[in-house]
């Protein structure tokens, strides 16, 4: 074996100097969105102590040996579990949602930490696997360890975050090696799920549209009926979750069918968001002078519409580049991923990946009026010091994994 | 299908599909907002968070001809509702600390429905200090309620000018809908009078501060440190024609009459005096107009919103008889010498009676007695279209334009007329007592002052106009505004005879002898207008000083009787006030209060 010296070979700057240039630029667009706002006071000044803090925890998991990231899968998703259940009895309710431990004068969401032991766990899981997971028990096992993060975090409730877990975990699945049935068994409750939020009418087209397809796959009874039981339940389980959602969360889903349809309700923020974007125009209105972040039009603009504040102070120029940075972000994980050849890590970069994309899809995605306003922040730009130093934690396992990516034959 | 698809190339290019077609989407979708449709995004924006704040300028002030100020703005609250935070409960409370009848502000409310809840409704202005301070004890329990502090017209010299001045009134929504452009809802506009002819003038421009405010619509600070405000410009002072003095003496004697009263420069055509009896007081229409004032306005049998000096039509009497004299003169039928035998009447058809024997009269002593049998064969001598000619020439049947909006055109009849109404073979006896100015002809106060000016002025004047110009605020000069020059083109001998006898009714054996006085000669006509319906109106034309005349005066009180007793004497005092100005106020000083003379001094 070769050994290079060269610390581009054991530290890849592909994936530090983008992160570190992204965090940078947010740490500028939270600065102005918080200035001069009194109800963000020191939120600034917080951010940076949490992007410090993060960087730490970046280098302590790039050097920790690579073979402990699996020994942490099972305590990890345990303690995931205990900490979901904690906050549900303890946690700290934030616009709307139980999802804040605190301790003391500093307070983190176990969600973002379950992501970490959910990816993990899922990846060990897959990793005894030999085969494509074909079997019903396989798949079963795989949706369960997701399931109960979803399930505890949808009790916060905290739509947006269980959304990523669902994108995430129907990614690594698909990595592993997910057969076409396998897909569908997997992805149609989902989508009966959300049709059921339009109504009865498509609720009963997808369940006939699951129909057809149990057919076409053409497997035995007890199987195809289950399978539809499946669909059925998530069906009914979503109309009653619905009900039982705080009357905000349900305005969300009501503007997300139709967005326009109050603009100065839930409307709004959609609404003023892309005015933010679009006023920037093509250089942006300068650090510090875009009327829309300066006045305060988008409500706590630097959690989850961090963005705005970019597009409307750096224009489009601005914009374009935070966007290429995920660009070349995202290629180098899919990059790593497929060029490690260890089964279990290769799945947890995927994994990483896969929270990376769906947070940033949904949130860029709702910031320019594409899609619908869930509330997740942009990796390593919005404010937030958990998410902050969860995604740092995220990429030090994935460049530790880099680090020692040829000790494996 | 294989068994092992772990990381295959086959979902590797899926993934990196996926991740490039979303980069795609979103740089796309960025292009089309933050370029292709920047400005329509930009100007959302800009909307959103810079709020124009009007500045309402000064309206001009009215100057008379000596430079004392008729008409003024002084500061004044006006209580103000937003329906948008306004609890409609409080209306009770309203009605019964602002005194009103209970109901005016929820009625005022309902009327500006139309307008956005956002607005600011002005409910009173002029509200009392008391008022105001309760306003501020009890803010917290009154949301949506506001006072501001507003201009309103002061009227200091103590004129009333209801008909000359005009008042103001919020903007109407059918003005609203024309002129949208400049006009807001709650805006103040003339409405009537000089006010809302010379509006633009008066009006100035609007300023706009602009402010910043955030997403609750607070106001935050200045747009850009006040680089962008636009000041307002005050609106122009205007310096009227109008002597205060004149004025105020014909509104003191016109007081308990009805009628109408002008008074004019003959030479400019400058109007120095306008009053239509009764007049209205010009200070309720500061406030907002509470609907009884002007249901009271409308319903009251004396018509006191009916300008009279230009919209009451009378057959001028009397005075009519110059006309004719004129007509006759100029056309050659008569020449000074030429006399006609008064027997007591005239006889056409059937008898025309008159007010006296005068014998073997010529023209001037025609006009000195007012003989009526000479003016029946007078009319005869010249022809009825002929002598609408010449009624037409003094402007008589036509509107004189002048400068404050509502009039009427009057009525002179001619042969055309006659024949469409009898035919062909239409009675020739009608013409006699137009000759006298009775009968089918009527004109109004205004014309009649015309009418004199140009006597007075040997048949040259211009347009009666009561605007001199206006004062550049800048330089402090006077800037006039133009009117239209009048030369009849009459020779000068033609008036000469006939002011000759109208200086003979004066100060010969004439009608209205008793204004003779010694200080200044007075030339005139007394008139009575016949009125089927009541007593006669008086009527009265009459210049002085009669050798140069500087102010020409009609004068009509209705249903009074002769024109010689009741209308000559209001002129003479008109006279007095213009012509004696420094003798009166030196009497004044000297019998009353010297402080007085230091308390009319403008600055």
């Amino acid at each position: 074996m070769r050994i290079d010296y060269k610390i581009s070979d054991k530290f890849d700057f592909k994936i530090f100097i983008p992160v570190t240039i992204l965090v940078l630029i947010g740490l500028a667009a939270v600065y102005s969105s918080t200035l001069n706002n009194p109800a963000a006071v020191n939120n600034f000044e917080k951010q940076l102590f949490a992007t410090i803090v993060a960087y730490i925890v970046f280098f302590l998991t790039y050097a920790i040996p690579t073979n402990s990231i699996k020994f942490i899968s099972i305590p990890g998703y345990v303690l995931s579990i205990i900490l979901l259940l904690t906050v549900l009895v303890i946690g700290r309710k934030i616009s709307g949602a139980k999802s804040w431990l605190a301790f003391g004068p500093f307070g983190f969401q176990p969600s973002e930490f379950a992501k970490i032991g959910t990816i993990l766990l899922l990846a060990n899981f897959l990793t005894r696997l030999n085969n494509n997971i074909d079997s019903f028990k396989d798949i079963l096992i795989a949706l369960a360890i997701g399931f109960i993060p979803i399930g505890l975090i949808l009790l916060e409730p905290d739509m947006g975050t269980s959304f990523i877990f669902i994108s995430f975990i129907l990614i690594i699945l698909f990595w592993k090696g997910i057969s076409l049935l396998g897909l569908f068994v997997v992805l149609s409750p989902g989508l009966v799920a959300v049709s059921s939020l339009f109504g009865s009418v498509p609720f009963v087209a997808s369940l006939l549209i699951v129909l057809v397809a149990l057919f076409f796959f053409k497997k035995d009874l007890f199987f195809s009926g289950s399978v539809f039981a499946i669909n059925l339940a998530a069906g009914f389980f979503t109309d009653n979750l619905y009900n039982a959602l705080s009357p905000h969360q349900q305005a969300r889903i009501k503007s997300f069918i139709d967005p326009m349809s109050d603009p100065l309700g839930t409307g709004y923020n959609s609404i003023q968001a892309m005015v933010a974007v679009g006023s920037g125009g093509f250089f942006g209105k300068g650090f510090l002078q875009g009327n829309q972040t300066q006045l305060q039009y988008i409500p706590e603009q630097w959690t989850d519409f961090i963005y705005c504040a970019i597009g409307e102070e750096f224009g489009f120029i601005g914009a374009m580049i935070v966007l290429s940075l995920f660009l070349i972000l995202f290629l180098r994980l899919l990059n790593i991923a497929s060029t490690t050849k260890d089964e279990f890590l290769s799945l947890v970069v995927v994994g990483v990946l896969a929270v990376y994309f769906t947070h940033f899809l949904i949130n860029v995605g709702m910031v320019i009026g594409i899609l619908p306003i869930i509330g997740v922040p942009l990796p390593f730009v919005s404010y937030g010091g958990s998410s902050m130093v969860v995604n740092m934690f995220m990429l030090g396992i994935v460049m530790n994994i880099f680090r020692t990516r040829k000790n494996y034959a | 299908m294989s068994a092992v698809d772990f990381a295959s190339v086959n979902r590797k290019s899926i993934l990196y599909g996926i991740i490039v077609l979303v980069f795609a989407i979103f740089s796309v979708r960025l292009f089309q907002m933050q370029v292709i449709n920047h400005e329509i995004y930009d100007e959302k924006s800009a909307g959103n968070s810079i709020k124009p704040i009007e500045q309402i300028p000064l309206r001009g002030v009215f100057y008379d001809r000596n430079m004392n100020v008729l008409v003024d703005n002084i500061p004044a609250y006006t209580l103000r509702i937003t329906p948008a935070y306004y609890d409609t409960s409080l209306n009770k409370v309203l009605d019964k600390v602002l005194g009103v009848n209970p109901g005016f502000v929820q009625s005022i409310l309902k009327r500006n429905q139309i307008y956005s809840k956002y607005i600011p409704i002005r409910v009173r202005r002029g509200i009392d200090f008391s008022i105001v301070s309760w306003l501020e004890e009890n803010s917290e329990f009154l949301p949506g309620v506001d006072y501001i502090v507003e201009m309103q017209r002061g009227y200091p010299y103590g004129v009333m000018g209801s008909h000359l001045f005009g008042y103001t009134k919020e903007v109407s929504a059918q003005q609203l809908e024309k002129e949208k452009d400049y006009y807001k809802p709650g805006d103040y506009v003339g409405h009537n009078g000089i006010e809302k002819q010379y509006e633009k003038d008066l009006r100035g421009e609007k300023g706009f501060h602009y402010v910043l405010v955030d997403s609750r619509r607070r106001e935050i600070g200045r747009y850009k440190d006040g680089q962008k405000d636009k000041e307002s410009i005050k609106g122009r002072d205007l310096i009227l024609s109008i002597d205060g003095d004149v004025q105020k003496v014909a509104e003191e004697e016109m007081r308990g009459k009805k009628g109408a009263v002008v008074a004019i420069e003959p030479s400019t055509g400058e109007i120095l005096a306008l009053v239509s009896s009764p007049e209205y007081d010009l200070n309720q229409f500061s406030y907002i107009t509470s609907k009884d004032f002007l249901e009271e306005l409308y319903s009251d049998p004396d018509k006191p919103l009916f300008n009279r000096a230009t919209m009451s039509l009378k057959p001028p009497g009397s005075t009519f008889k110059i006309l004719a004299a004129i007509a006759a003169l100029d056309l050659g039928v008569i020449t000074p010498s030429t006399t006609i035998y008064c027997g007591g009447g005239f006889t056409f058809g059937r008898f025309f009676k008159c007010h006296g024997s005068h014998g073997s009269t010529n023209v001037i002593h025609a006009i000195e007695k007012s003989c009526n049998t000479f003016f029946y064969n007078l009319i005869y001598k010249i022809g009825l279209d002929k002598w609408k000619e010449y009624a037409t020439k003094f402007g008589f049947n036509q509107k004189t334009g002048i400068d404050i909006g509502e009039e009427a055109a009057g009525f002179i009849p001619d042969e055309a007329y006659y024949k469409k109404l009898y035919g062909e073979n239409w009675p020739r006896s009608i013409m006699a007592s137009l000759g006298i100015g009775q009968g089918e002809v009527s004109v109004t106060p205004l014309q009649l002052a015309k009418y004199v000016a140009l006597i007075a002025n040997d048949g040259k004047t211009f347009k009666p106009h009561i605007v001199k110009g206006y004062l550049d605020n800048k330089s402090g000069e006077i800037i006039p505004y133009q009117f239209e020059k009048i030369d009849l083109n009459i020779r000068k001998e033609v008036f000469d005879i006939v002011k000759e006898g109208m200086y003979l009714v004066v100060q010969g054996a004439g009608t209205a002898t008793h204004l003779r006085n010694p200080d200044y000669h007075i030339s005139g006509k007394t008139g009575t207008a016949q009125n089927p319906h009541g007593k006669d109106h008086a009527l009265f034309i009459g210049y002085a000083p009669s050798e140069n005349p500087k102010i020409a005066v009609i004068v009509v009180v209705e249903n009074v009787g002769f024109g010689g007793t009741h209308a000559a004497p209001i002129a003479k005092k008109m006279m007095d006030a213009y012509l004696l100005k420094d003798k009166l106020k030196n009497q004044k000083t000297n019998t009353v209060q010297p402080v007085i003379a230091g308390a009319q001094v403008e600055d």
